[in-house]
């Protein structure tokens, strides 16, 4: 009963949205604040040309790229590092100043060095997911139960077995935090370098319905974006509960600051 | 006033808490329980897990309201029908929780003069009053401590000396001593007891141990499940000043302790 | 041992870049020389000032809004659970909204000032200081709040000494993510549209194919981000000494 109330306050709350929408826009003027109907048609018409799915599977292909670039050395760097303390103490200020650094800003000399293709995109995207992956992972290998592997040592375990059957398996939680927090950064990342200079990919959409004072396009495009990261947070989310399984629910760390871009 | 009622009493008092949809009440948690406290006195609570001691506790202490009953403070009820709860009715009832509620960002000092501070009577007596008692309980030299640099029967301490600090004429304490080892514990009764003795306040203390509740109280109220009613009243008459480390050798201990166990189970 | 061996990677890196820029040439790499001489120049005659200045200033003010609202909307919602059960999914699925891409939209909007970029540093800051004032709102012991009244607090002392210092290890948490990414989007909103700021300074010398300019630009951009962290990591340290050390964060 308590449920159904919540749905429809839920319903309610979306509809006044959309009200509160249209009546912008009829205040404002379409040209303005093009009304919630044209934006859909308007999207519907991108997805039907092949348009939509031209441009964003290149912001896909740069996101993707990013991700595994950045990502792959980010989950396994911490890996090798633990078993160098001093490497990694001498590391440490660096890695969490280029933690600190703001990557996007890196975008005009990422365009410098390789260009306004995918390449710069790759990169921004790269630069990004490989910091957020890396502390997660550092934090997933520094929260190991110390005795776990005393006692795996003890039995007389070699050090590939703990790092197998010990290590991992404690640190995969972690990883896929990393991961699951750096999906939408990803996709944010592709967006933003092709805002900045690009000649196709969804961000390039925004900026070519703004450059001929299409509003109705520039809401389209901004609507496909948006859907599509709550779609891909959906669907990590959704490939972590399964592979998490055994976890008990409020385990899994939620990244408080996720809301970045 | 009327000087031959009792400091407290509790009148057909019940309790139900709403279900978790809001929608029903769930059973009575306490249903038709009275009492009454006489100023001064020791009185110690046992009853079994869930029978809703710190319920009742909560309802003394004004920071939840019973679902039909009556409580009484020098003859006057607390609440007239409806009104707002006055949570520690004016500083009148002290509150030693269950749990640790130190405020965890004030050193042990600063959490002990909160209630002073809070109060506004701050000043180089109370002050001197507090260091005394931190003193008594054995935590000088902890005071620019933080709570989470403390044990755990330390912590227990600042907060029994936080209420009495402040001097309320009633104090609830729900089993305060609950989660300590066999040496600490007797300490720490042995301090209460003391510093009761010296101030001989009215003290409600609710524990699980049938031997906690005869050492300390002047008498023992024993509660049923859910829904609870008192089951047992025992006048504790050992004399005092009490030896706590002996009290087993104390001859009315056995027929006592058996009486109370026979109820409780 | 270990302070040598950080200060020999940092000579290490410094050489690196060097060497890059004989490998790969002035346009790819400006030579660390360059830019050293360049930060003079730009601090001789004033211009990184000026420039650093309006990034600030946007940055100030978009924060200040989006501050505002993150804290204020989750002590509204506070009030009722059933408007927080309502609008929560809403607001959480308004966190896809790409906020860079709304630029090219604000531009249109508002015009090329800084009403579009104070609105996008805004909206990044809201939506980070709401959700740690949310979890904060949700993670006050409401024991200590019971406490409090019982010992005598009036709701002043009780929003003091209780909420306020409940709260604030959430706000830190979201103004140490929140402020430097405040800052970050800054600099890109000027990317995108500006004629001063630092993020102006940098795309303009990009354009202008001034590597060294571009350089220069990113080195004043990371000393200014990476300075803001640690001055807010030296208050967080101050001003929350009560809390037990964890002894597993990264750093
Ligand atoms: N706020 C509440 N809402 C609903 N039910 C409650 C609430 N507080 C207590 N109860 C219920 O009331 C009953 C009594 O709880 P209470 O905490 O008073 O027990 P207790 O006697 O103090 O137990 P223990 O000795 O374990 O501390 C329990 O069944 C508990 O579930
Ligand atoms: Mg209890």
């Amino acid at each position: 009963m308590h449920k159904a109330r919540t749905v429809l306050d839920r319903v309610l709350v979306v509809a006044g949205v959309i009200a509160l929408w249209q009546m912008a826009s009829l205040s404002a003027g379409a040209y303005w604040v093009p009304a919630p109907w044209p934006v859909l048609k308007t999207l519907w018409a991108m997805a039907q040309s092949g348009a939509l799915a031209r441009h964003a599977s290149y912001t896909f292909q740069a996101a993707a790229w990013g991700f595994l670039i950045g990502g792959l050395p980010g989950a396994v760097l911490p890996f090798i590092l633990r078993r160098m303390p001093r490497l990694s103490a001498i590391l440490d200020p660096y890695l969490v100043g280029g933690y600190g650094i703001p990557k996007l800003a890196l975008a005009p000399l990422f365009i410098l060095w390789f260009g306004i293709g995918i390449e710069s995109k790759i990169a921004v995207v790269a630069s990004v997911v490989f910091f957020l992956v890396f502390f997660n992972t550092t934090a997933g290998v520094r929260a190991i139960d110390p005795k776990l592997v005393q006692m795996a040592r003890l039995v007389g375990a070699s050090e590939l077995l703990i790092a197998r059957r010990v290590i991992w398996p404690s640190a995969v939680p972690f990883i896929f935090a990393g991961l699951r927090v750096s999906t939408p950064y990803a996709i944010g990342g592709a967006v933003i370098a092709e805002l900045i200079s690009s000649n196709r990919g969804l961000g390039y959409l925004v900026q070519l319905g703004a450059m001929n004072f299409k509003t109705v396009e520039v809401f389209a495009a901004i609507l496909a974006i948006t859907l599509i990261v709550i779609g891909a947070n959906a669907l990590v989310n959704g490939i972590e509960r399964r592979l998490l399984r055994w976890r008990p629910a409020n385990a899994l760390n939620k990244d408080a600051a996720s809301g970045g871009m | 006033m009327n000087a031959a009622a009792p400091l407290l009493e509790i009148d057909g008092l019940g309790k139900r808490f709403p279900s978790r949809d809001g929608r029903s009440m769930s059973p009575w948690v306490i249903q038709n329980l009275s009492f009454s406290v006489k100023d001064g006195e020791f009185v110690t609570i046992i009853g079994p897990s869930g029978a809703g001691k710190s319920t009742l506790l909560n309802m003394l202490a004004q920071t939840d309201a019973p679902s039909e009953g009556e409580i009484r403070f020098r003859g006057k009820p607390v609440r007239e029908a409806g009104a707002r709860l006055s949570p520690g009715l004016d500083c009148q009832i002290g509150y030693v929780f269950q749990d640790d509620t130190l405020l965890p960002w004030r050193t042990t000092i600063d959490n002990v003069l909160f209630p002073l501070e809070a109060q506004g009577r701050l000043d180089d007596a109370s002050r001197a009053r507090a260091e005394t008692l931190m003193k008594a309980v054995g935590l000088n030299g902890f005071e620019r401590y933080y709570p989470h640099e403390l044990s755990g029967g330390m912590r227990k301490r600042a907060a029994l000396i936080r209420t009495l600090v402040y001097d309320p004429p009633i104090i609830l304490m729900d089993e305060p001593f609950g989660a300590l080892d066999a040496q600490t514990r007797v300490q720490l009764q042995e301090d209460l007891l003391r510093l009761w003795e010296a101030g001989r306040k009215t003290i409600l203390f609710i524990t699980h141990d049938i031997a906690e509740a005869i050492a300390l109280g002047d008498r023992t109220l024993v509660l049923s499940r859910a829904p609870t009613h008192i089951i047992g009243d025992h006048s504790i008459d050992i004399p005092r000043p009490r030896n706590l480390r002996d009290i087993y050798a104390v001859p009315q201990f056995a027929g006592l302790y058996e009486t109370i166990r026979a109820q409780v189970q | 041992m270990i302070t040598t061996g950080r200060i020999l990677l940092g000579l290490a890196l410094l050489a690196c870049w060097e060497w890059g820029h004989r490998v790969a040439g002035n346009l790819f790499v400006a030579s660390p020389m360059e830019v050293v001489q360049r930060l003079r120049e730009i601090v001789e005659d004033g211009s990184l000032w000026g420039h650093a200045a309006s990034t600030l200033w946007i940055t100030a003010l978009g924060f200040a809004i989006g501050f505002f609202f993150g804290v204020l909307l989750p002590f509204l919602l506070d009030q009722s659970e059933r408007a927080t059960k309502a609008i929560e999914p809403a607001v959480l699925a308004s966190m896809g909204i790409p906020k860079f891409a709304l630029a090219p939209l604000l531009i249109l909007w508002f015009g090329i000032g800084d009403a579009p970029k104070v609105v996008i540093i805004a909206f990044m800051t809201f939506y980070m200081i709401f959700i740690s004032t949310f979890s904060g709102l949700r993670g006050v012991d409401h024991k200590l709040i019971v406490m409090a009244k019982i010992v005598g607090a009036d709701p002043m002392k009780l929003a003091r000494d209780v909420l306020w210092r409940s709260l604030q290890p959430y706000m830190f948490a979201g103004l140490k993510v929140a402020l430097p990414r405040a800052l970050s989007a800054a600099i890109v909103g000027e990317f995108l549209v500006a004629d001063k700021g630092l993020g102006y300074m940098i795309e303009h010398a990009r354009q202008m194919g001034d590597t060294t300019g571009v350089f220069t630009g990113i080195v004043v951009v990371t000393a200014l981000v990476l300075g803001l962290n640690w001055l807010l990591e030296r208050l967080q340290a101050k001003v929350m000494a009560w809390r037990p050390k964890d002894a597993s964060v990264a750093h």
